[in-house]
């Protein structure tokens, strides 16, 4: 137990490294600004494009991409795309941007973040353009945002400032919608004055542009309060800080104030400095006013498009209660198991579901005690709810924490990936069979299926209700589900690349963890002691043929079973990512020889 | 651990949990609470979820066939009674249906009163079962007179009346209605509902509990009660038309230019008048050839959802020829060709799946002309008309006819004209030989037999 304790606290030090090093918003030290106004009004849209924030590195599947900026030429596909058009736009909806409203800490970057995910998700080329990038980036380093800023009847030098701000936003999102084939451009801005949405309006429908405006409008102090604490306490944004509280310039702030002080402080902070905002009423314009995150949501409708309604749709579902989601393998079944039969689980899989149970529960105790160390008020655990599919491997791997009163849901639509004609072959009978099928399939794993089987696109077609009811859910959450499901959902909240969804791997002794920020989700691994090395590989769900070198094969670098060494490497370039490094995992799970063997038989398509 | 109710296999992505809903019609008569309701079961049943109207004037006109305007008077005693019973034995049914394992019931009534709204809430709580209202809140005159005038001619409370004397009952009927109308409004904050104000211009949506609740509002979101209609027709006949070929991207065979070109004339008579409609064609040649000669103020998009169903490997053989290379594939499609997915291509349920925003756009816009492909067109058939996924697949639709669809609050009305142009048959009976062939005369599934009213 000691031992057990010692090895998850070093691999939390791990964890936090990884986590110093991504911030909870990006710093944009590395952007470099032309302060020549010249320069800007006269520059080419690269020069624009190059100046900007908005170009971040690519990062990769172990880090959220939902800021990513997809390389042009792969053009890579939407996990959910039903279909596309000519011109790579949807629904004949046209291009749309949607302007956030509301003042600070009523969670408009989470609303965007998230919009944009399912948006990408389903296919809609999206991109956010925070203004707040903008403004920091704008600003000497360690300057301030004046005071009167956000005034009305703000200094003339105020004034040009925040115009300079405004036009390089602007520009980059007509640039993206205009150059780059964009669909939906996210503004997130404070926009509070009534004048200012409408000649905005004005402005993009010039454009021949839509405006949504999407306002988050909250009268419940709990919700201001929780997300002043959760998101803004560290916040990069040194002009919405209280300056005496800054304790050193890139440290915590707020760092020697109870949470609940500090928090109302910020709130009042942020009255001063805006002091007027006006709530959308605008009959002539197109709105969505959330309500109390959701609770009740009321929309003005003058030109709504499919499009329109679908993010009202999306909007319904979505909560701003930070959760924590989990993803574990089901154990090992006890017969010779394939998609038709239901097994059940065998002893050994039986010892994996305990050995899982309580290596979670445990990480969830550790959590919540290294936030009271660091300050954080004594709350209990959220409830933690457990998804399973149907089958009965991953329902009876639930079972050890429905026992103990963890409430368990079965979902069928969580099944896994049908193997079709694949089932119960071996890799080398499918590659006899069906050759022309194998290279179709080396092609394009994602999109290829084999006859009558899943893609992984059907499967996140099948999964979609799933990824509605899982922003839906309030507790934190353990999804136990078949590698294959573990993927797309994986796929969806990292906003991975679709190409790189059918090689993640999540080894069996591992349960993967999402810590959701307001700018971008963060996975870490938990890794489960004492679990048999035979059972850990992830699913030969693939046929074993070494994946084109997409750079990236697994949510950690270095965790995969397939990892080739020089992809890690590959990595290096994006400074995000850490190093290969995790050699105790390789030797744990490099087993990417065929020939180890401890191996179960090959039956590519139908292990758990 | 929670025990999940037995259920249906349900397709298309929508995955219903444990939740039933109790969809409740809020709202004046002549508001399009019937069409609305009809509408959402017929999506809901599309998207195989079980799901039900329960329409309470059915159940009070078991009592009062023909009733006037004063049965409707509240301070009519008897009236007020009798409604009321009609009103819970329609409850009442719903639950045991609820109990059967029903989904999604809808209860079509005015429920105008918070006391009647609050009853319903709480009779559904005792049984676990989640309420939804929806409040359709509209002052359009125009629009509730053309819904008076289409009520007093299709509503069986006025079957065999003259049409000037129902009309002015009905409106009485709505005056009394009024003075005891009350919309939703704080005091029901507690309550899930939609609530849509000036024909969808403005909503609000409270307190959404779960997906499935969402998903209808989504629905729901998009449909509006102006009336309108739809037409529908198959490209002209295609060059592999004639070689008994499927899918492909050929071009119109003669007869199939023909068609092309008597088709403004045939839209413009069915139409009525010179008003443009919207033009949807999918992206493949042959329904734009077949589009091309509609005026130019038609407004023309080209959906690759509308594009027809992939035949995958089967892609430009001919049913003997995918008989002969495929013999299983060839009888399972026979035995279940809704599931049935061709090799590397799609099936009807796939083909549901990717018309969804199709559907939705359609439900959300006016007069619309679609240009569109056999199984495509079933699909949509299928949708307005109610048609079971059993038998969907297998309509014949004939080419170079033009097909019109008006949903009405009591169901759709098809009309049908046909171009007098020849064509080949594109159809293939179940368990028939492997090629094309003439639908009997005077079977079942033949789209433009006869002009006939779908009543539900």
């Amino acid at each position: 137990m000691e031992m057990q304790k010692g090895k998850e606290v070093s691999d939390q030090g791990m964890i936090m490294a990884f986590g110093n090093r991504r911030p909870s918003r990006p710093e944009l030290a590395d952007v470099f600004i032309d302060d020549d106004d010249t320069n800007m009004l006269d520059g080419s849209t690269a020069e624009i494009a190059a100046n900007s924030p908005r170009y971040r590195r690519r990062s990769s599947t172990f880090i959220d991409g939902v800021h990513d900026l997809p390389n042009e030429k792969d053009s890579p596909m939407a996990p959910a795309q039903l279909y596309s058009t000519m011109s790579g736009r949807l629904f004949h909806s046209g291009r749309i941007v949607i302007v956030l409203v509301g003042p600070p800490a009523r969670g408009k970057t989470h609303i965007s973040v998230s919009l944009s995910r399912y948006l990408q998700w389903l296919g809609v080329k999206t991109r956010i353009f925070h203004l707040g990038d903008y403004r920091r980036a704008t600003l000497p380093p360690g300057a301030e945002i004046p005071d009167d800023y956000f005034f009305i009847n703000a200094s003339a030098k105020s004034v040009v400032l925040r115009q300079k701000i405004l036009k390089k936003c602007r520009e980059d999102i007509y640039a993206w919608l205009n150059h780059e084939n964009g669909q939906v451009a996210i503004y997130d801005a404070v926009n509070p004055l009534s004048n200012g949405r409408r000649s905005l309006e004005k402005e993009f429908a010039k454009h021949d542009v839509q405006t949504l405006f999407l306002e988050s409008y909250v009268t419940d102090e709990k919700i201001l309060r929780e997300n002043a604490r959760s998101v803004k306490i560290s916040s990069p944004d040194a002009s919405l800080k209280i300056p005496t509280l800054v304790v050193e310039a890139n440290g915590p702030q707020f760092v020697d104030m109870d949470p609940d002080d500090a928090a109302k402080l910020y709130l009042k902070r942020i009255d001063t400095k805006i002091p007027y905002f006006e709530t959308m009423v605008e009959s002539d314009l197109n709105y969505v006013k959330m309500i109390n995150a959701g609770e009740r949501i009321e929309y003005n409708n003058v030109s709504f498009g499919y499009l329109s309604h679908r993010i009202v749709f999306y909007l319904m579902n979505l909560h701003i209660k930070s959760r924590h989601t989990f993803f574990a393998r089901a154990g090992t079944s006890s017969q010779e198991d394939n998609y038709k039969t239901d097994a059940h689980l065998s002893e050994e899989g039986r010892d994996y579901a305990k050995k899982m149970s309580e290596t979670l529960l445990k990480h969830r105790e550790a959590e919540r005690a290294a936030s009271i160390a660091s300050g954080s008020s004594d709350t209990p655990l959220k409830p933690l709810t457990v998804w399973t599919s149907t089958r009965k491997r991953t329902v009876e791997t639930a079972e050890y924490l429905g026992e103990r009163g963890f409430k368990v849901r079965q979902r069928s639509q969580m099944s896994q990936l049908n193997p079709g004609v694949c089932e119960k072959l071996s890799e080398n009978a499918i590659r006899r069979l069906y050759p022309e099928e194998v290279g179709m399939h080396e092609q394009d794993p994602y999109h290829h299926r084999y006859p009558r089987a899943e893609s992984y696109h059907d499967l996140a077609v099948r999964l979609e209700p799933s990824i509605l009811e899982l922003e839906r859910e309030q507790n934190d959450l353990l999804i136990i589900a078949h590698e294959s499901v573990l993927r797309v959902l994986y796929g969806y909240i990292m906003a991975c690349d679709a190409m790189n969804i059918p090689n993640l791997r999540f080894p069996r002794n591992e349960i993967i963890e999402i810590v959701p920020a307001s700018y971008q989700n963060e996975a870490k691994r938990i890794t489960i002691p004492g679990v048999a090395s035979n059972i850990i590989p992830g699913s030969p769900e693939d046929i074993r043929i070494p994946v084109p070198s997409s750079g990236i094969v697994s949510p950690f670098p270095g965790s995969g079973l397939a990892t080739p060494a020089e992809s890690v490497n590959n990595l290096s370039k994006d400074i995000l990512a850490p190093v290969a490094g995790h050699s105790e995992q390789n030797n744990l799970d490099g087993e990417s020889d065929k020939s180890k063997p401890n191996r179960k038989p090959e039956n590519p398509l139908s292990r758990d | 651990m929670e025990m999940a109710r037995p259920r249906k296999t349900n397709g298309v992505g929508v995955q219903v949990e444990d939740t039933q809903i109790c969809v409740v019609m809020v709202g004046l008569p002549a508001r399009g609470k019937s069409l609305i309701a009809q509408k959402a079961q017929r999506y809901l049943a599309w998207l195989s979820i079980d799901a039900q109207v329960f329409n309470v004037g059915n159940y009070r006109r078991k009592e009062t066939a023909h009733p006037t305007a004063e049965f409707f008077d509240t301070s009519n005693v008897e009236g007020e009674r009798m409604r009321r019973a009609a009103a819970e034995a329609a409850v009442n049914d719903m639950i045991a249906w609820f109990k059967k394992g029903g989904l999604i019931g809808i209860l079509d009534a005015t429920n105008s009163t918070k006391d009647r709204r609050r009853w319903i809430s709480d009779a559904m709580d005792e049984h676990g079962i989640e309420t939804l209202y929806v409040e359709s809140k509209c002052d359009d005159e125009d629009l509730i007179m053309s819904n008076i005038l289409e009520v007093k001619t299709t509503s069986p409370d006025y079957i065999g009346q003259d049409p000037e004397e129902a009309a002015q009952d009905f409106r009485n009927r709505i005056r009394n209605y009024e003075r005891v109308y009350e919309t939703i409004d704080k005091d029901e904050s507690d309550l899930t509902y939609l609530k849509i104000m000036d024909v969808g211009k403005r909503v609000i949506i409270n307190r959404i509990q779960d997906y499935l609740q969402s998903r209808v509002v989504y629905y729901l979101m998009n449909l509006h009660i102006k009336p309108r209609s739809i037409w529908l027709s198959r490209h002209g006949e295609s060059e592999y038309n004639l070689g008994g070929q499927i899918g492909g991207d050929a071009d119109l065979s003669p007869r199939g230019h023909e068609y092309a070109k008597l088709l403004p004339e045939l839209v413009r008579r069915s139409v009525g008048d010179d008003r443009p409609l919207t033009v949807w064609t999918s992206t493949l040649k042959r329904t734009i050839q077949t589009a091309r000669y509609l005026p130019k103020n038609y407004n023309q998009l080209q959906w690759k959802a509308l594009d027809e169903l992939d035949s995958g490997v089967c892609d430009g053989m001919t049913y003997q020829e995918i008989a002969e290379a495929y013999p299983e594939d060839f009888a399972a499609r026979d035995e279940d060709k809704y599931n049935y997915r061709y090799r590397g291509g799609e099936s009807y349920r796939d083909v549901v799946i990717r018309l969804e925003p199709i559907i939705m756009e359609l439900e959300r816009s006016e007069d619309i002309l679609i240009v569109t492909h056999q199984a495509v067109l079933r699909c949509i058939y299928a949708y307005f008309m109610k048609k079971d996924q059993s038998k969907s697949p297998w309509l014949a639709v004939p080419l170079h006819t033009l097909i019109k669809l008006t949903p009405r609050a009591y169901g759709t009305i098809e009309e049908y004209a046909s171009s007098g142009i020849d064509a080949v048959s594109t159809w293939r009976g179940q368990g028939s030989v492997a090629q094309h062939e003439e639908p009997p005369v005077g079977a079942k599934g033949i789209i433009g037999n006869a002009a006939v009213e779908n009543t539900p």
